[in-house]
C-alpha cells in the first residue's frame, strides 16, 4: 500500500442540537430555558488512504458521511481525535492544504448562477493564481475529458442539470487538487450522464495520480469507481476494505438466472460452495436457453448490511 | 376553497404564526427595531421646537405625534411583499397554492399573528407617552378612541392588500421591488411619518390628504392625538375603509391574473 | 498583494457584465438614485422652511451633510451592501463552504463578491451637491480643510466596510439577516441629519456607538473649518480601532461557523 495521504484517528465530531417540541407554549418556554441535546455524528472512525486511491464512502443517510467529508476539507473541526490530509492539518485550512483538495457537493453549486461558467473559471484562476499557461492547458484537458464544447458560454442558470455538473467539476478542478472529496457528485443525473462523470472522474485520478473519496446514493457509482469502500453507521466505522470481499461477507451467495426456452425466467441464490454442482445440474436440465451467474446487487448487499448492524447493536 | 373550511382553519393558522414570531423573536426584534425612525423624527424636532411651538406642535407635542406614529406603524405593518417575493423567485409558491386555502389568506394570518408580539414592544411606548405628556395631546372621547382602534384595523388592511398586490407582482415582472421601494418612498413623505402633514405647505397638504398614504399613518394618528372630533373622525375612518376595500378589490384582481400567467408559463 | 488586486478586478469585472446583463435595471437604477436624491431633500426643505438656522446649522450648511449622507449611501448600496446580501445566500444555501476552501482570504472574498456599478451616480449626484452648497454659501475650503475631510470620508468608507462585517459575523449566530442590513439601514438614514442637532442620548449614540457623526457631519465641519483638529484625529482613531476590532470578530465568527455548524 502506498505511504497513506489521508489519515483519520478517532474521529468524533458532535453537535449541540436546540430541541422544541411544536406549539405556542413550547415556543414561549423555549425563550425562557433553552434545551439543548448532543448529537454524535461521527463516533471514533478511524482510517488511512493511500496517495492514488479510489475510495468509496457508503452509509444509510445520515451516518455521518457528509460531517467526515466537511472535517476532511477543513470545513468542520473535530470534536476530538486527529485528521492529516496531504501531510497537513485541515482544521487550520493552510492555503497550500487549500490548493491541493477540492470539494464537490452534488446539491449545492459554486457557479456564479447569472454568469456563464466561464466567470467562474476566471474567477478560480484568480482565486488560486494560476499562471496563463498552466489555466489554458488544464482547462484544454478537462475540456476534452469532459467533452464538455462550448457550454461555458451561457450563463449557469440556462445550462441542464448534467451541463451545471460538468462545469462544476471542471470549476473544482482547475488548480489540479491532488485530493477529490466528492459528496453525492452524480445526484439527480441521468444514466448517461452519470456514466460521463464517473469516467470522468476515473480519467481525472488516472492522469493526475489524485486520491479520490466519494459519497454516492448510486452503487453503480461505487461499483464503477472504487476498488476500496469504507462505510460508516451511525458515525462508526462497519467495514473497511475491498468491495468484492464486502458482497461476499454479507452475501455469500452467488445469484443463478437461468431463462427456459419457453420464456420462463428464474432466479436462484446458491451459496459459493455448492455454486459448480448446482450450475452442472441445471446445465443437465433441459430446456434451458440461457444461464448467467452474477454478484447480487450491491444495494441489496447495502441494505443487508445495515439491517445486520441494526440487529446487532 | 370554501368559506367555512377557511374561518375553520383561521385560528389554527394564527395559532401556528404567532409560535412562528414567537421563535423568530430575535429577528422580530430586529425587525421592529428598523422602525424607530419616528424617534429620530423626534429628536430632531424637538430641537426644532426648543425655542418656540411650530404650528401647533410644541415639544410635547412632537412626543405624542411621534410616540403615535410609531405605535401605528408597528401595529399596522405589512411585509407580505418580501415573503411573495422570495416565493415567487424560489419556485416555493408552487408549493402554497397547492394548498386548499388561499395563500394570501395564509399570508395575512401570518401578518396579523405577529400582532400581538408587537403590542408587547408598543404597550411600553403609550404608557411613557401619556406619562411624559400627562395625557395632555391625546383625546379624551372615548368613542374617538374607539374609532382609532378601528382605524387601525384599517390601516392593517390597506397596508396588506398593498403590500401582496405588489408582491403578486412579481409573477410578472422581476423587478417588483423597485415598485415597493417606490411606494416606500412616497409613503415617507405623504403618509405624515416623517414630518405631520400640518407642517407642509397648504398645497401640498392638500394634495397629501388625497392620496391614500395619510390614511396609513397621518389619519390615525391625528385622531388619538384629537385633532378630529367624532364626526370628523367618523369621515376619516369612512374614507380610509373604502380605500382599503379598493385595494382589497385590486389585490384580488392582480393575483387571480398572475396566477393564471403563472399556471400557463411555470412561473 | 497584486494577486488580491487582481482577484478585486475580476470579481468587479464579473459584477459589470452582470449589470450589463439587465441593462433595464441599470437606467431604472440609475433614475431612481437621482430620483430619490431630490426626494430625500423634501423632508429638509419643510423643516428649515419653519426655521432658518436649527441647533447652529444653515440650510445649505445642512446640505452639504445631506451630500455625504448621499455620497456615503452611495457606497453602502453600490459596494457594502451587495456583497453582504450576497453572503446571506451563501449561509442560507450552505455554498460558503465553497469560499472557505478556497487559498484566499474569505473576508476579502465575500466582500468583493459583488458590487451595483450604477450607484456610482449616487456619488456623482452627492458630488455636485456639495459643490452647489458650497457655492451658495460663498465658501472656498482651503487646502487642508479638503485633506481632513478626504481623510475622513475614507474612514468613514472604512467604517462602513466595518459595519457590514460585523453584520455578516452576526449572520452566523441569527438565523434571518436581511433583517439586520434593514436595521443598519435605518439607523444609518438618521445620518441625513447634522450630528449635533441631536441632544443626549441620540448624541452619544451617533457619535460612539453608530458614528454617523464621523461619517457624515465631521467632513463637512472640515469643510466649513470649523472641525477641531483633535476631533479629527480622535474619529480616525476610532475608526480604526473599529476596522480592527470588525476583523477579530469575523475571524471569532468563522471559527464559530467551523467548529458548530453542521
Amino acid at each position: 500500500m502506498p505511504e497513506p495521504l489521508i489519515e483519520v484517528d478517532a474521529l468524533t465530531k458532535e453537535y449541540r442540537v436546540h430541541e422544541r417540541a411544536p406549539g405556542v407554549v413550547a415556543a414561549l418556554a423555549s425563550v425562557l430555558r433553552r434545551k439543548y441535546k448532543i448529537a454524535r455524528a461521527v463516533d471514533a472512525l478511524s482510517f488511512s488512504i493511500g496517495a492514488g486511491e479510489r475510495v468509496g464512502f457508503l452509509g444509510p443517510n445520515g451516518a455521518g458521511k457528509t460531517t467526515t467529508l466537511k472535517v476532511l476539507s477543513g470545513l468542520l473541526h473535530p470534536t476530538s481525535g486527529t485528521v492529516r490530509v496531504a501531510g497537513f492539518d485541515p482544521r487550520r485550512r493552510e492555503h497550500p492544504f487549500l490548493r491541493n483538495i477540492t470539494l464537490v457537493m452534488g446539491q449545492k453549486q459554486q457557479l456564479l448562477w447569472d454568469l456563464p461558467p466561464a466567470d467562474t473559471f476566471i474567477l478560480n484562476r484568480a482565486i488560486y493564481d494560476l499562471p496563463e499557461r498552466e489555466y489554458q492547458e488544464t482547462l484544454g484537458e478537462l475540456t476534452e475529458l469532459l467533452e464538455r464544447g462550448d457550454l461555458a458560454e451561457r450563463p449557469t442558470r440556462q445550462l441542464s442539470l448534467g451541463e451545471r455538473m460538468k462545469c462544476e467539476l471542471v470549476a473544482a478542478l482547475l488548480h489540479r487538487p491532488k485530493v477529490l472529496f466528492l459528496d453525492e457528485p452524480t445526484i439527480g443525473l441521468d444514466v448517461s450522464m452519470q456514466v460521463t462523470l464517473r469516467d470522468f472522474i476515473r480519467r481525472y485520478n488516472e492522469r493526475f495520480g489524485a486520491t479520490v473519496l466519494l459519497t454516492s446514493h448510486y452503487m453503480d457509482d461505487v461499483t464503477a469507481l472504487c476498488p476500496r469502500v469504507i462505510v460508516i453507521d451511525k458515525g462508526r466505522l462497519t467495514y473497511d476494505g475491498d468491495l468484492q470481499a464486502l458482497a461476499h461477507r454479507v452475501r455469500p451467495h452467488k445469484r443463478v438466472r437461468v431463462r427456459r426456452e419457453d420464456g420462463r425466467e428464474e432466479t436462484v441464490d446458491v451459496p459459493q460452495s455448492e455454486l459448480k454442482a448446482r450450475v452442472t445440474q441445471l446445465l443437465a436440465e433441459r430446456g434451458i436457453a440461457d444461464l448467467t451467474v452474477e454478484d447480487p446487487p450491491l444495494e441489496e448487499v447495502m441494505r443487508e448490511l445495515f439491517m445486520e448492524k441494526r440487529t446487532t447493536t | 376553497m370554501s368559506l367555512r373550511s377557511t374561518l375553520k382553519a383561521y385560528p389554527t393558522l394564527l395559532r401556528v404564526g404567532l409560535a412562528e414570531a414567537v421563535a423568530y423573536r430575535a429577528e422580530f426584534l430586529v425587525w421592529m427595531l428598523t422602525m424607530t425612525m419616528p424617534l429620530v423624527m423626534l429628536a430632531l424636532m424637538s430641537a426644532v421646537a426648543r425655542e418656540a411651538p411650530i404650528g401647533r406642535f410644541d415639544q410635547n407635542g412632537f412626543v405624542s405625534y411621534y410616540l403615535t406614529t410609531l405605535i401605528v406603524r408597528q401595529m399596522t405593518g405589512a411585509w407580505v411583499v418580501w415573503e411573495l417575493v422570495r416565493e415567487v423567485r424560489e419556485g416555493t409558491l408552487a408549493l402554497r397554492l397547492l394548498r386548499p386555502i388561499h395563500p394570501l389568506v395564509g399570508h395575512s394570518a401570518d401578518s396579523l399573528a405577529a400582532i400581538p408580539m408587537r403590542g408587547l414592544i408598543v404597550l411600553p411606548v403609550a404608557v411613557i407617552m401619556l406619562i411624559a405628556t400627562s395625557g395632555h395631546d391625546v383625546t379624551h372621547d372615548p368613542w374617538v378612541v374607539v374609532i382609532f382602534l378601528a382605524s387601525l384595523g384599517g390601516a392593517w388592511l390597506l397596508n396588506f392588500a398593498v403590500s401582496a398586490t405588489i408582491g403578486t407582482l412579481a409573477l410578472y415582472m422581476e423587478s417588483s421591488m423597485s415598485i415597493w421601494e417606490l411606494w416606500l418612498g412616497c409613503f415617507m413623505i405623504f403618509s405624515g411619518y416623517l414630518l405631520p402633514l400640518e407642517l407642509f405647505p397648504p398645497w401640498l397638504e392638500r394634495f397629501a390628504r388625497l392620496l391614500p398614504f395619510a390614511y396609513l399613518q397621518a389619519v390615525p394618528v391625528e385622531i388619538l392625538t384629537g385633532m378630529h372630533d367624532r364626526t370628523s373622525a367618523l369621515h376619516q375612518l369612512g374614507a380610509q375603509y373604502a380605500y382599503a376595500a379598493a385595494a382589497v378589490l385590486v389585490m384580488a384582481l392582480v393575483w387571480r391574473r398572475g396566477v393564471k400567467r403563472f399556471a400557463a408559463f411555470g412561473g | 498583494m497584486r494577486r488580491y488586486l487582481r482577484l478585486f478586478a475580476v470579481q468587479l469585472r464579473a459584477s459589470i457584465e452582470l449589470a450589463l446583463q439587465y441593462r433595464v435595471d441599470f437606467f431604472v437604477g440609475g433614475a431612481m438614485a437621482l430620483f430619490w436624491l431630490f426626494w430625500n431633500l423634501v423632508p429638509m426643505v419643510v423643516v428649515w422652511g419653519r426655521r432658518p438656522t436649527i441647533a447652529g446649522w444653515g440650510f445649505w450648511e445642512a446640505l452639504l451633510v445631506v451630500a455625504w449622507f448621499t455620497l456615503l449611501r452611495g457606497v453602502l448600496e453600490g459596494a457594502v451592501q451587495p456583497s453582504l446580501v450576497q453572503v446571506v445566500e451563501h449561509i442560507r444555501k450552505g455554498t460558503l463552504d465553497f469560499v472557505l476552501i478556497k487559498p484566499a482570504d474569505a473576508q476579502f472574498l465575500v466582500s468583493t463578491a459583488r458590487f451595483e456599478p450604477w450607484r456610482g451616480l449616487d456619488s456623482l449626484g452627492a458630488i455636485a451637491l456639495a459643490v452647489y452648497a458650497l457655492h451658495r454659501l460663498g465658501r472656498v475650503p482651503a487646502p487642508g480643510e479638503v485633506a481632513i475631510a478626504l481623510l475622513l470620508t475614507i474612514a468613514a468608507c472604512a467604517l462602513l466596510y466595518a459595519f457590514a462585517i460585523l453584520v455578516v459575523s452576526a449572520a452566523f449566530w441569527v438565523v434571518r439577516l436581511d433583517n439586520l442590513i434593514y436595521l443598519f439601514n435605518s439607523v444609518f438614514d438618521a445620518g441625513r441629519w447634522p450630528s449635533t442637532v441631536f441632544q443626549g442620548a441620540w448624541r452619544v449614540l451617533f457619535t460612539f456607538v453608530v458614528p454617523l457623526a464621523l461619517m457624515t457631519t465631521y467632513p463637512p465641519l472640515a469643510l466649513l473649518g470649523r472641525l477641531k483638529v483633535s476631533t479629527a484625529i480622535a474619529g480616525l482613531a476610532g475608526a480604526v480601532a473599529f476596522v480592527t476590532m470588525a476583523r477579530l470578530i469575523w475571524l471569532r465568527a468563522i471559527g464559530h461557523y467551523t467548529s458548530a455548524s453542521s
